[in-house]
Parts: structure tokens; sequence; C-alpha cells
């Protein structure tokens, strides 16, 4: 993957193109050996994947590109391992890439037809308004939820591959920029620009053609949200419980088996509703199993170790394939300052978009076995 | 408001402003069991009929959460308070709250429906469109 932060003089085919010369220098394969692409990607209009890889040489593949809001380069890695699975293609390879400041300043907002952007919903408002119901229902404090930016910045900066590389304190997340309150600025994920890719393979081209490094993807799930019968409660997450449901299934793991998880904080609220969801803690338990130090990188269960979507970045495309590249990392026991003691099992989690009346437009689990 | 002075509904499809200055948010309900949704949906995502019918809603419900805005588009002034309401046909809808000021506002506040001016169309006329303000009394 490439660096996550600003990329003034690239644009999202460089940084695609990047973090595919990475992947396949990682799998120290030849690249002519990649039959199918799946590139995700959310701003950069139309067939960014066939710029991507123009501008590595590699024509005439099947490709497809992949929108899913915040889970596009997720999708982008299901879809890939499908293809596998289907027993169409052998070696498949993922990009998610972004390049946002080009496209974004400030807070991001739903599609201008959505009813609910007509009255002036942003995405932080929508997560604030989660936040402010979340802090009445179970009494998490302002200074509780601090804690999640400051854990994940502080994960941040022992990863070089950051956005954010500083440390920060709980007084600086309540001191920074009201965005939406209860949050403030240290609350949001950034802009970001960056990209990602990883290289799926079948069994038979593993055995081949890996350099004995390779990890196992035990289960890749998608699902859309419904719509609302009844309105649904806004501090749990069925959608992302019901997909992660589906992954635990088909990688026969159950989340007491989870020895770690990146998962999708847009906001400091998302972390705790996720982790939730996901049934790695229960509801209303997370904000004092941070403040226990549960999910630090040397704790329980390490929530985040890369940074998170606050510190590593947001590069909407290419975060689903960074968490897995991290995930990939750490199981391999190659995350230098920030390396988790011996994991076996880590859990990726995405979910994005949002259309009025239905919980989440894309969720997306998987679950990586060393 | 006079007649003349009501402008013309910002989203027809999900706000009826009558001539008088009264108005109702629309949205669909189920025949067959009975669900409401917002907006108007095709069919019943609990039991996929298709005999929906559009229906007005109540115009008081209940505060279910709410943020104070101090960051959003050029066509939005902050800062502006946003909130989810829920109404007793059992739908959640979001708009901005008047009427208070923005740290009073507590969750679980009665709401009323509110049509006030909202921006105007592509020729300048004035558009109505829709915010929650706390019940009288409260």
């Amino acid at each position: 993957m490439t660096r996550f932060g600003k990329h003034p003089d690239s644009d999202a085919a460089d940084l695609g193109a990047e973090a595919l010369h990475g992947a396949v220098a990682d799998a120290g394969i030849d690249p002519r050996l990649i039959e199918a692409a799946y590139v995700g990607h959310v701003f950069q209009g139309m067939v960014t994947g066939q710029r991507v890889l123009a501008q590595v040489g590699l024509a005439g593949l099947p490709l497809a590109n992949v929108e899913n809001a915040c889970s596009s380069g997720a999708t982008a890695i299901r879809e890939a391992s499908l293809a596998i699975r289907a027993g169409e293609h052998d070696v498949v390879i993922a990009i998610g890439t972004e390049h946002l400041t080009s496209k974004f300043r400030g807070a991001l907002t739903p599609d201008p037809s959505d009813p609910e952007a007509a009255v002036g919903a942003t995405m932080p408002s929508v997560y604030a308004m989660r936040a402010r119901r979340y802090m009445e229902e179970f009494g998490m404090t302002r200074e509780q939820l601090a804690l999640i930016p400051v854990k994940n910045k502080s994960n941040a900066a022992r990863n070089p591959l950051a956005h954010f590389r500083k440390e920060i304190t709980v007084e600086d997340v309540l001191e920074s920029r009201p965005i939406a309150d209860p949050l403030r600025l240290h609350d949001c994920s950034p802009v970001t620009d960056g990209a990602a890719a990883v290289i799926l393979m079948s069994d038979k081209a593993a055995k081949q053609h890996s350099n004995g490094r390779a990890v196992k993807l035990a289960a890749s799930a998608l699902r859309t949200g419904t719509v609302d019968v009844e309105p649904a409660s806004m501090t749990f997450e069925p959608l992302t419980w019901a997909t992660a449901q589906d992954a635990y299934e088909r990688a026969g793991i159950g989340p007491e088996e989870v020895d770690f998880a990146e998962v999708h904080d847009c906001f400091s609220i998302a972390e705790v509703l996720r982790v939730e969801g996901l049934g790695l803690f229960k509801q209303g338990d997370y904000p004092s199993a941070v403040e226990r130090g549960d999910a630090n990188i040397e704790g329980r269960l390490p929530i985040n170790p890369s940074g998170g979507l606050i510190g590593k970045g947001h590069p909407l495309g290419g975060t689903g394939v960074a968490q897995v590249v991290e995930i990939v990392r750490q199981l391999r026991g190659e995350s230098g300052d920030r390396q988790i003691e011996g994991p076996r099992v880590g859990l990726a989690h995405c979910r994005g978009g949002k259309a009025v009346g239905i919980e989440g437009a894309a969720c997306t689990v998987q679950i990586l076995v060393r | 408001m006079s007649a003349s002075a009501v402008g013309v509904s910002f989203r027809p499809g999900e706000l009826e402003v009558r001539p008088d200055g009264t108005g109702n948010q629309l949205g669909s309900r189920c025949s067959a069991c009975g669900a409401h949704f917002f907006p108007v949906r095709e069919a019943c995502s609990g039991c996929l009929s298709d005999q929906l019918e559009t229906v007005r809603f109540s115009t008081e419900g209940t505060l279910y959460t709410f943020s104070i805005v101090r960051q959003s588009t050029p066509a939005f002034e902050v800062p502006y308070a946003l909130g989810y309401v829920d109404f007793p046909e059992g739908v959640r809808i979001m708009g901005q709250i008047s009427g208070i000021d923005l740290d009073e506002i507590k969750i679980g506040m009665p709401m009323v429906l509110s049509l006030e001016p909202f921006g105007e169309d592509e020729e300048g006329n004035p558009l109505t469109g829709y915010r929650f303000r706390p019940a009288e009394g409260n």
C-alpha cells in the first residue's frame, strides 16, 4: 500500500499503480500471473481501474470497477475471492484507490438526492446523533469517547504509512474544533489520499507461487442494509451484526477466537458501535474496556492497531484493502513497532454509505487466519 | 400566513404544502401489514406487498436524538440543530430543529412539524420546507 496522506502530485491511477507494484513485490510473483482485477473507488470517475492497469502495462485482463461507498475496496476483495471460489481464476488482484483531497474538503455529505441531505445531513452529524443517543442510553462520557482517537492516533504514530504520526491527548480532542456536537475534529477521520492492493490466490496457485507468507482468507461477507419497518435503535448495528454472523459461520470461527480487528472508525463513536455490533464486546461495555486499555496493541483485544481510519486516514476506496494489508502484516509478524504478540485470527470490518430509511448501505466483514 | 405567501413544497413527494399554509409529511402505508415508511416506497420491506398507499403522517412526535451542526455544505448556514423525530406511525424522520435555543434541546422532547421557508427554486421563487419545533407549553 501507499503512504496514506495528502498526495498533491499524484492521482488515483498513480496511487493504485504504486499499490499494485507493492503487492506484486510482496508476493514475489511475475505480474503476468495476474488473471483478473477488481478495483474499488468512489469519487474517481469512470474506469479508474483501467487507468491503474494501463499505468503498469497490464492490458487485456478482465477488470471490474467496484463502488460500494466506504466498503468499495473491501467489496473488491470479496469479488476477487468469489472469482477464485467459482473456479474462474487462480490469481486475482484487488485494489482500492482514492485521491480524495482533489474531490472533497470538509464534511462528506450523502448524495444530494437523499431526503436527509436535503434537510442538512452531513456524515459527521449522523454519527454525532448516534453518539448523543449512546451517551444517553449507556452513560458514556465525552472523555471516554475521546480515548478512542487518543488510542488510534497513538497506534498511527507507530505506523510509517499513516496519515497522522503524532500522539494526542484527551484534552487535544476536547479542545479541537467542534464539527457536529458532541463530535469534534479529532473524532473524525481525515480527508486522505491513498491506495492499497492485495493478491488473492486459489489453494492450487498458492502452493505453486506463494513465497510461504500467504495467509488464509477464511471468510469475506457482504450485506446491504434492510429498509426499516420500525425505527431501528441507532446505538446498535443490526447490519454489522448480520454481516459478522455470515462471516463467522463461513469461517467456522466465533467472535471469541478473534485476536484483533480493524474496524470502520470513520468517527470515534463508530468504533464503539462496530465492535459491539461484531460481538467482540458486549453492548454498552466498549467505552470502559477502552478506558482499561483492553483495545490497545498490548491489550486483550487490540482494535485498529494500524491507527484505523482516524489515525491512518480514510481514502474511501483504499480503506477496506488497507485494513486487510494491516491484518496480513500483523499475522505474519511484520508490523514492527505496533506488532501484536502472536495473533492467529484477524477481522476486518467496513461499512459505508447512507440512504434514507435503510440502516446502512454496504457492510463487509472479512476474517483472515494465519 | 396568507395563501400567496405559501411557497411550493421543496420536495413535493415528501412534503405536502396546502394553499392555506398547512401541510404534512408524506410516506407509505402497507395495506397488507400496516407498516409505514418514509419516504414513499414501492413495496413493503416487511411483507413485500406492493399494495402501498400514500399517507399523511402525524405532525406530533418525540425527539429521538439531535446534534448541533457546525460544519456543513455551502447550502446551509451553520450552526443549526438537526434531529430525528419518532412519529406514532412508527417512522423516524430527520429534520432541522427551530424555535428553541440550541443549548436547550433535549432528547425526549415533544416536537411538532413546522412549515417554514426553505431556500428557493432555480428561478428564485421561495420554497417551503419543514423543520421540527418543540410542542407548545414545553
